[in-house]
């Protein structure tokens, strides 16, 4: 139910990004850090919902706060003369690296898992077979 | 299905469908828009521009001042070169006056030279004056109207005529010679050897005139050579 909001979700913002007007390219690059903000978002909401402590709550807060964060970060980094996306881009590619390898750990466990247990199951199999 | 669960549901469906759309924006604006027009740069961007700018009019005007230098220098050869073209003309028309390509005027002697009953004038008479007349320092020489020049010949064409420069010519043989008048006619009357006894002596007709003002038409002929370069 969840993945199909998903997908509906992509496929109607994709349809309204592309026929949205572009926006001025000054502000592109703030638009730019929300987006990777956001996009840390969704890897942590993933991995927490792997993990099985996914909450609501903290996703959408999360989601659309550290976006609006990192937009003022790099806006107080302008005035201020500090290159402060380059830090939000570290830190927010940083953690969705990590989250990623908690993903693919994961995914890579539950194969494992799976393919020992139809091992198991064949030897177990076979040994009736044999005996039979 | 719970209510919450339906909230939640919506909720991130929307959130993506942000997320996306905002994605998309990114894009697009990325894809269309020029760097490298002015609208879109930032303040420290433009400003680089700027001190570009400035260095480039810099070395334009550093150029353009280079070249105003340089127009002075072709200015001033060209007004040299203005002179010496000048100078060429004059070299120029000195050079065909003696070629006898240009009209000459100037004081000396007319000397004609009549056939009489007894004697006719043949063109070895007409030789040896020519020689004397430059012997005696004549400048220009026509002879009835034949401009005298370096190929010029003087031929017997039977007993008829005398051919000079091609052209035939008959009696009387006016022959004009601009130089110094007293050095021509003093060369020329010699007693008993200068050139106009010995003639009359051989009873030819042989008569000089000093003129003031004797006007020689150029050699209408071609100059040009051929085979010698």
């Amino acid at each position: 139910m969840v993945i199909i909001a998903i997908v509906i979700g992509c496929i109607v913002g994709a349809l309204i990004g592309l026929n949205a007007p572009i926006i001025s390219y000054t502000y592109s690059g703030y638009l730019a850090i929300a987006i990777i903000a956001a996009l840390d978002s969704v890897f942590g909401g993933i991995t927490s919902v792997l993990k099985g402590n996914f909450d609501f709550k903290v996703f959408i807060t999360g989601f659309f706060g550290n976006a609006i964060l990192s937009i003022l970060l790099t806006w107080l980094g302008v005035k201020l003369n500090v290159d402060i996306y380059l830090a939000a881009i570290v830190v927010f590619v940083g953690r969705m690296f990590t989250n990623l390898a908690i993903i693919r750990r994961y995914y890579i466990e539950k194969w494992t898992k799976k393919t020992v247990k139809e091992e198991t199951k064949n030897e177990n199999e076979k040994k009736t077979m044999g005996e039979g | 299905m719970k209510k919450g669960k339906i909230t939640i549901t919506i909720t991130i469906g929307l959130t993506f469908l942000i997320l996306t759309a905002v994605i998309f924006i990114q894009f697009k604006t990325i894809n269309q828009t020029d760097i490298t027009s002015l609208e879109n740069m930032r303040e420290d961007e433009l400003r680089t521009e700027i001190s570009n700018f400035k260095q480039k009019s810099e070395e334009i005007s550093k150029q353009i001042e280079e070249t105003n230098l340089k127009i002075a220098e072709y200015e001033e050869t060209i007004s040299t070169d203005k002179e010496a073209s000048e100078l060429l003309e004059k070299e120029l028309e000195q050079q065909n006056n003696l070629l006898g390509k240009n009209d000459v005027k100037g004081s000396g002697v007319i000397i004609t030279l009549t056939d009489t009953k007894e004697q006719k004038i043949t063109a070895q008479d007409l030789r040896e004056l020519l020689n004397q007349l430059k012997l005696a320092g004549a400048e220009a020489i026509s002879i009835n109207g034949q401009r005298i020049v370096y190929d010029s010949y003087l031929v017997d064409i039977g007993d008829t005529y005398i051919s000079v420069n091609g052209e035939g010519i008959v009696s009387p043989y006016e022959v004009k010679a601009i130089g110094n008048p007293t050095y021509l006619e003093s060369g020329l009357s010699k007693k008993q050897y200068g050139y106009i006894d010995t003639k009359l002596e051989e009873g030819k007709d042989v008569v000089l005139t000093r003129q003031d003002n004797i006007t020689i038409n150029k050699y209408n002929g071609d100059l040009n050579m051929e085979y010698a370069t």
